[in-house]
């Protein structure tokens, strides 16, 4: 006979205001094998849990049922409260009686009520099969993988590594540094971008603890938290790290020039190239597809005579040119992964009304960086792309890929309407006489010195902000035509302008999703990739050992950016400050009595979580691996003739719950 | 809503995706009709169509099972099982009269709160139209035995004891 | 009846052979059954009881069953066509070991009607309705090729005709059908692919069915076995044939042969290289569900 405690909470009004929690405890007293109900405003709070604690002592309950919010908000946290009391913490089963009842049936208290007896019922039916379940333990790899090279990653990866630990950090670029090495300078302070990122690149680069795998990617991932085994492919750049010095002859004399994705299109980089001339590591690349001697190879090929170059193999004083190179693939143990892919911008040629990308003056937020940058294609002069002129006539439109319901984009990028207000006032620098106006809609400058700034762009630099939207923008000879509206003087505006700024919004960058897929872990509608939870646990993903930092989770600056890829240091070093990690009991099991030796739950699992093992007779039959076991149930569901169960959510107790549901 | 019946929807939902986006239902105040009773999975791919075969066996008007989108699975491929599963098993059920909206399997991300609650709305309301279930997997209901209390006569004779002979259990 | 004797006598020799070389330690097949008409599984262990083998189009029996029973010795078997899909599948699922297993593959004519005591000319419908006479595994085949026709039909008509019915017709239908079921499990006993140590219909824990009988329990055993048979089913027909109250469960069985190779493309048995339809998925694959 099992002895049931049964704890309502009312939390606050949240339960309470909606289900007539009298009438739920007079329904589930006479369950039978249920010995204690209990009520609680807030079950979760100290007094909650302490009562919770005190009844399974005082009446020996040996199964507690808790009728409160989900599951996956408190069930850890009840689980330990259980667990103290001496109970076994998976001897606890929680009803959902808020975010699935009380907070969607407000308007019907008796089916409310209802509902959340029935589901109290169902725990009662489920836990009453529970088993007490011991996790077993594994060692852990003490090793973290950061997956982007930009602040946030580099941030990580220095923390990480200061705490003792081996970080290895895989860039998809050549170079590390993401976007912070594309921008001019930052807001609030107006510092100089590279010069605040390069010495945090050099110490990434010279940490004994960091390895950097650049030109790298993720291609397949394994294994569970402490226990990942990673696969990274290296590739080839057709130029040997080992004996390439950075000497810079061979991007020198490159004769070709293609567009450069640094510069974002406005400007050329040599086919065997650098990023930018801080890149770290400062081994260059060769461009393949658009090399003269490769396409001189191809042409031998199909009988055609193309010249051969091979100017960089020439000049290279140490012979670092490596045709042959291949790409590599490395399989990695890490247990820890943090994934900082960052974003990349919205793409304005989507916008038709705007010229679809055609209009060489109108360009985005990143492009204009490029344009001030000292560094840049234009050598930080002000030169607009068309004909090089100087514009004096600037103009910026907010929320191009923000805010917009039509582009599938409802989101705020929240740092929009600061960097328009920085490049205004950098415009401003470069040339007093720019008039910068800016369309918005809304300012939001919610960082700490931002309204500050953003009043300090009005007043003492004279950009006009002018709250209304662009309908229309077209080329009138050598003026872009901005057709307005200046909402608060009720009127439209026309401006002829020499440049035009689109304040595009933040995306997750491409193969977001691929790559959490590849993990395993939840993205949005966005694409972002989703937290454990937004507001308590935003560095964390639902599945355990794998971080995110920086904007792969959502539109921020660099500030929070930085505190993320800080904070997830400290994630991981608690990780890492133990020795054993528990995994989770609620694997599957065979019975070998039943099984047949069929192995289609072999065929249906994942993880390739069962092994043969051979019967008495010499027939093999399938058995589970509990560590590789990650207990999603594909087996069960299945396997013919029930042979196989998952502890935690057995058949029969799915069944149970069907019949106490179903009543 | 009023329903000329109140059908019995028994939802299966994952604990990743589909139960998180319910979850989220519930975090942002939407409604939906409450004749919807969730049970929790790990995975789309843990239910056994079995378990389904026995909420309809029980009396459920309808199931949903809720899992993660083609792709996003936690567990990389339940989904696709449970696709292939309750592709077969919905033509197969309804060949035997049990209508085929009366089994539905859904793609619910946790960050779709309202595609949930949707959902429910629309599912309660089809299954309402289709009216009760008349095909023979159905379990008929028992009338529950009447007791009535010690010393009050009663047509039937009295068991020995006291206790009133028990009406008879219904069946069709 | 088509003349079948040579089978016979290939079939005798070769038991003969495998037997005396001591190559196999059995050799199921058919014997005349006691009637003196029909046939009955035959399980002949010593060369000099060879002659007791027959092959004629009485013998419907999928021996495939024994095969498994058996499996730990090195066995041979006769199969028809049919049959040998129904090895395949044992194959697959790792019941016979093909190494073991030495398949005497028949180019089967086709099976007549028979019962105790009677039997005639009328080819059984799944006879009727078959496309493919050939073994589709074996290690001596017999009989002379057959010359598929095309059929002129619909093989699936009946599931079809059953499946147009309106609802409340269908529903009527099944209930007298299952309604005379006595859960005596013969269905389930004659077939190969029902295999399992403890058949989930048995079991009370969990409970899955239900001791009554009635109806609905009698239903779902139903639907269980046949989702269970699932793109596994090669329509052999015994299950229909054994019945003893003549439940149509070839219309249920074959409801699902249908789905499966109009959703997946794929019949069972014929290519055990091919993984069945419940163990393997399409990512992109759109089955008309999940929304």
């Amino acid at each position: 006979m099992a002895r049931i405690g049964v704890f309502l909470c009312h939390c606050g009004t949240n339960i309470a205001g909606v289900v007539r929690i009298s009438q739920v405890r007079e329904a589930v007293k006479d369950i039978p094998q249920v010995v204690l109900v209990e009520e609680s405003k807030y079950m979760c709070s100290e007094m909650g849990q302490g009562g919770i604690r005190e009844a399974v002592e005082k009446h020996k309950l040996d199964r507690v049922i808790i009728s409160a919010c989900s599951p996956r908000m408190h069930e850890n946290t009840f689980r330990k409260t259980v667990a103290d009391a001496g109970l076994n913490p998976y001897m606890l089963e929680i009803a959902n009686v808020r975010e699935q009842d009380s907070w969607v049936h407000a308007d019907d208290k008796d089916a409310a009520t209802e509902k959340a007896i029935a589901l109290t019922r169902m725990a009662v039916a489920k836990a009453l099969l529970n088993q007490p379940l011991t996790p077993k333990r594994v060692g852990l790899t003490k090793r973290a993988l950061v997956i982007g090279g930009g602040i946030a990653g580099i941030q990580a990866a220095l923390d990480i590594a200061n705490t003792g630990h081996q970080v290895v950090l895989v860039e998809r670029e050549p170079t590390i540094g993401g976007r912070m090495a594309q921008l001019d300078k930052t807001f609030p302070t107006l510092d100089c971008s590279s010069c605040i990122l390069t010495p945090r690149m050099v110490e990434a680069n010279q940490h004994p603890n960091i390895t950097l795998l650049t030109y790298s990617e993720v291609t397949s991932v394994s294994g569970f938290v402490g226990n990942f085994q990673v696969q990274i492919r290296q590739k080839a750049r057709h130029v040997d790290a080992t004996k390439c010095t950075g000497c810079g002859i061979c991007w020198q004399k490159c004769p070709d020039t293609v567009p450069s994705e640094f510069d974002t299109g406005l400007g050329g980089k040599k086919i065997i190239s650098i990023p930018f001339a801080q890149a770290i590591p400062n081994i260059p690349v060769i461009d393949m597809p658009n090399c003269r001697y490769v396409k001189h190879l191809e042409g031998q090929k199909e009988g055609k005579k193309l010249p051969p170059c091979r100017i960089c193999e020439k000049l290279c004083p140490t012979g670092a040119i490596d045709w042959d190179q291949e790409d590599q693939v490395l399989t990695e143990d890490f247990g820890a992964i943090v994934v900082a892919t960052g974003f990349k911008p919205f793409d304005y040629g989507r916008y038709a009304e705007f010229g679809a990308g055609k209009y060489a003056d109108v360009i985005g937020l990143l492009q204009l960086e490029r344009l001030l940058s000292a560094s840049g294609p234009t050598q930080g002069e002000l030169k607009r792309p068309s004909d090089g002129a100087h514009p004096k006539t600037v103009v910026f439109l907010s929320c191009i890929g923000s805010r917009d319901e039509r582009m599938g984009k409802p989101y705020c990028s929240k740092v929009c309407c600061m960097v328009m207000a920085k490049q205004a006032i950098l415009l401003k620098d470069h040339d007093p006489e720019i008039q910068p106006y800016v369309f918005y809609i809304d300012v939001r400058a919610g960082g700490k010195d931002y309204e500050e700034f953003y009043q300090r762009s009005q007043r003492e630099q004279g950009v006009l902000w002018l709250r209304g939207r662009v309908s229309k923008l077209y080329q009138d000879g050598g003026k872009i035509m901005v057709m307005g509206e200046d909402s608060l003087m009720g009127r439209p505006v026309e401006i002829a302008a020499d440049l035009v700024v689109m304040a595009t919004g933040m995306e997750p960058n491409d193969g977001a999703v691929e790559l959490a897929q590849t993990l395993h872990i939840s993205y949005d509608t966005n694409n972002f990739m989703v937290e454990a939870h937004p507001k308590l646990r935003p560095l964390e993903t639902n599945t355990d050992g794998i971080f995110l930092a920086g904007t792969v989770s959502g539109p921020r600056d660099i500030p929070e950016t930085v505190a993320q890829g800080s904070g997830v240091a400290a994630k991981v070093a608690g990780l890492f400050s133990k020795d054993e990690l528990a995994t989770d009991p609620m694997v599957a099991n065979v019975d070998p009595m039943r099984c047949t030796g069929c192995f289609l739950c072999s065929e249906v699992c994942p993880y390739g979580a069962i092994d043969k093992e051979p019967a008495r007779d010499g027939r093999l039959l399938a058995k589970v691996n509990e560590s590789l076991c990650k207990g999603c149930g594909l087996c069960v569901a299945g396997c013919r003739g029930n042979c196989i169960n998952l502890k935690g959510f057995t058949s029969q107790q799915v069944i149970e719950e069907i019949m106490a549901l179903c009543r | 809503m009023s329903l000329d019946y109140e059908p019995r929807i028994i939802g299966f939902l994952c604990n990743w995706c589909a139960f998180a986006g319910a979850d989220l239902a519930g975090t942002t105040r939407t409604t939906y009709p409450s004749n919807i009773r969730i049970i929790r999975v790990p995975c789309s791919g843990r239910v056994d169509p079995l378990l389904v075969l026995k909420a309809f066996q029980q009396g459920a008007d309808a199931v949903l099972i809720a899992g993660c989108h083609p792709g996003d699975c936690h567990y990389v491929q339940g989904n696709y099982y449970a696709r292939r599963r309750f592709a077969l098993l919905r033509q197969f059920l309804d060949y035997l009269g049990i209508e085929k909206e009366r089994l539905r399997l859904e793609w619910v991300s946790a960050s779709e709160g309202r595609k949930f609650s949707r959902l429910v709305t629309e599912m309660t309301q089809e299954v309402a139209r289709l009216g009760p279930r008349k095909d023979t997997v159905k379990r008929p209901a028992r009338q529950a035995p009447v007791l009535r209390p010690l010393g009050q006569e009663e047509a039937a004779p009295a068991l020995k004891g006291g206790a009133a002979a028990p009406a008879k259990s219904g069946g069709e | 009846m088509v003349a079948v004797e040579n089978i016979t006598q290939l079939i005798q020799e070769k038991a003969r052979e495998l037997l005396s070389s001591g190559q196999v330690e059995l050799v199921i097949g058919y014997q005349r059954a006691s009637d003196g008409v029909t046939a009955r599984p035959a399980f002949v262990r010593k060369a000099e009881d060879a002659g007791k083998l027959i092959f004629d189009q009485t013998c419907t029996h999928n021996l495939g069953k024994y095969a498994i029973e058996h499996r730990g010795k090195s066995l041979a078997i006769v199969a028809k066509a049919c049959d040998t899909f129904g090895i395949n599948v044992l194959i697959q699922e790792k019941q016979i070991v093909r190494e073991k297993t030495y398949v005497i593959g028949i180019n089967c004519p086709g099976v007549v009607e028979s019962s105790f005591g009677e039997t005639g000319d009328r080819l059984q419908y799944r006879c009727q309705i078959c496309q493919e006479h050939a073994p589709a595994v074996f290690d001596y085949i017999v009989g002379d090729p057959i010359l598929e026709k095309p059929l002129d039909f619909d093989p699936y008509a009946k599931v079809k005709e059953l499946e147009a019915l309106p609802q409340e017709e269908r529903i009527a239908f099944w209930e007298k059908h299952f309604d005379r079921c006595i859960r005596c499990y013969a269905c389930r006993n004659a077939c190969p692919q029902c295999y399992c140590t403890e058949c989930v219909v048995e079991q009370i824990d969990p409970n899955w069915v239900g001791a009554p009988i009635q109806v609905p329990e009698k239903q779902i055993f139903h639907v269980i076995r046949a989702f269970h048979l699932a793109g596994r089913c090669i329509g052999c027909n015994e299950c229909e044939r054994v019945c003893p109250v003549g439940i149509p469960l070839s219309l249920l069985n074959m409801k699902f042969s249908l789905e499966v190779e109009q959703q997946f493309g794929y019949k069972p048995g014929r290519d055990p290289e091919v993984c069945a339809p419940l163990a393997t998925y399409q990512p992109d694959e759109d089955l008309g569900i999940g929304g």
